[in-house]
């Protein structure tokens, strides 16, 4: 079987070796790269993202690198976003001051209701019948995020909750081709990287 | 529903992971990046490292240890603590393998740096880490550099209320390595609804269990009492099943 090839976009946001060695261990084949060939010639593009929205925006533009995910999610690439990654995938937030994104799903990024934070391990619930997430239900993953994206439940595959009771919020999100995953499956221990490997492959089978 | 974690903690000093008592006198455990290996291996829910001799010597975050801890490839988040003293030097932790930061001196030196690291990692990225005791005179905090004893700053615990940071690591410094946590730290804390990290003393899941059953406190974290042997964690987590924490994970088979 041919050894896919990951692209993940080093746009100089956050802390990118923790995922190469997960895909590595997984058995991928990866490329740390803002060339925009070297990212269009993968099997999937992988957008990690840790901080502020306002900042990696920024940094993607810097990078020119806006336009060329806009345009391989457009083309159905497979492409996933992780933690603020997935964020940038909407179409604008209001951390810090408003700020658009990439539009790539439609919805906005606004602060957590009725917490501050949601850090730590929770319980990933499926929202759909989508293969990508379903296998991972009631699976046990890490989060650290105050920001939440919203969007419209049709791009809903998975959800979380503070705490029993509280409102579900999206934790993964799927259009097309393109998944968003609100948590960190690269630093969720077995639970995370079956689920990374579940979102490859069945993405890579489906474009 | 949000789990409370269980974090190993490894104290490094001179590049080497240490038994520390007390901050006062140190045996020697072995390299960091074995450590970190095992804590992953073993099911921690976090792995602090908490250099501590950086600080005072103004030597910055140990880059090159953050990044040979990295290395390992491990499926833990990790929290790197020790020497941060500019935004820069806070990014740089995180870029070399670091998914939280903790800061000591900086919230008392220079907390106009504190806000530069939120612009750029975000609040949830940073925690504050405060050596704590209770005296007669209440809860005081040591500034570790000169040994002295002090209320909490108003700037700090502005700096707390305003979410600057996300968490509190509640350090019982007089009991590190030694007694049972001062649970009156806890207690003590002058703000509610802050998330508190406990560490200092804890060891056994009575002391755990004491902790954890605080409504602020999120996190327990241990150094010492998980090198005597392997799987403490585990062992940790089945003693304390009624909380919610997550479970032990024993699996380690992907499949494709």
């Amino acid at each position: 079987m041919k050894r896919r090839t990951i692209g993940i976009v080093d746009y100089g946001v956050g802390n990118i070796g923790s995922l190469e060695r997960s895909l590595s261990a997984l058995g991928y084949r990866c490329q740390t790269t803002s060339n925009p060939d070297t990212l269009a010639a993968s099997d999937l593009i992988l957008l990690p993202g840790v901080g502020a929205f306002p900042t990696a925006m920024a940094a993607l533009h810097a990078h020119d690198m806006v336009g060329f995910l806009q345009e391989r999610a457009q083309s159905g690439q497979p492409l996933v976003g992780i933690c603020l990654g997935m964020q940038l995938l909407a179409d604008r937030s209001d951390e810090i001051r408003e700020t658009s994104g990439l539009g790539i799903i439609p919805g906005y990024v606004t602060a957590l209701e009725n917490a501050d934070w949601h850090i730590g391990w929770n319980t990933l619930e499926a929202a759909s019948s989508d293969p990508l997430v379903k296998p991972s239900d009631g699976r046990v993953v890490y989060f650290n995020h105050s920001f939440v994206l919203r969007t419209s439940p049709e791009y809903v595959i998975g959800v979380a909750r503070i705490d029993q009771g509280m409102t579900p919020f999206p934790v993964a999100i799927r259009r097309e081709n393109t998944v968003g995953l609100q948590f960190h499956p690269e630093k969720s221990q077995t639970a995370g990287l079956q689920l990374l490997s579940d979102v490859i492959e069945g993405l890579c089978r489906a474009a | 529903m949000l789990r409370k974690r269980i974090v190993g903690v490894i104290t490094v000093k001179d590049g080497w992971a240490v038994q520390s008592m007390g901050y006062s006198r140190y045996l020697p455990l072995g390299r960091p990046e074995i450590l970190a290996k095992n804590l992953d291996r073993w099911g921690a829910d976090e792995i602090v490292l908490q250099c501590i001799d950086r600080s005072t010597a103004m030597a910055g975050p140990d880059i090159g240890l953050i990044e040979r801890v990295a290395q390992k490839g491990l499926s833990t988040p990790l929290i790197y603590l020790g020497g941060i003293h500019t935004a820069q030097q806070g990014v740089a932790a995180v870029h070399a393998g670091a998914d939280r930061i903790a800061i000591d001196a900086m919230l008392s030196d220079d907390p106009s740096h504190v806000h530069e690291i939120e612009a750029h990692l975000g609040a949830q990225a940073i925690i504050a880490a405060l050596p704590l005791s209770v005296e007669p005179t209440g809860l005081m905090h040591r500034n570790y550099r000169t040994g002295a004893l002090s209320a909490l700053p108003d700037t700090l615990l502005e700096l707390i209320r305003k979410r600057i940071v996300s968490e509190v690591m509640t350090i019982d410094w007089r009991n590190d390595g030694g007694r049972a946590f001062d649970t009156r730290i806890l207690d003590a804390f002058p703000l509610a609804d802050i998330p508190l990290i406990a560490f200092g003393g804890l060891a056994g899941p009575d002391q755990l269990r004491a902790v954890l059953s605080r409504k602020p406190v999120v996190a327990a974290a241990v150094g010492n009492s998980l090198n005597y042997q392997e799987h403490t964690i585990r062992h940790l987590k089945k003693a304390l099943g009624d909380l919610p924490i997550r479970a032990p994970s024993h699996e380690r088979r992907i499949d494709h």
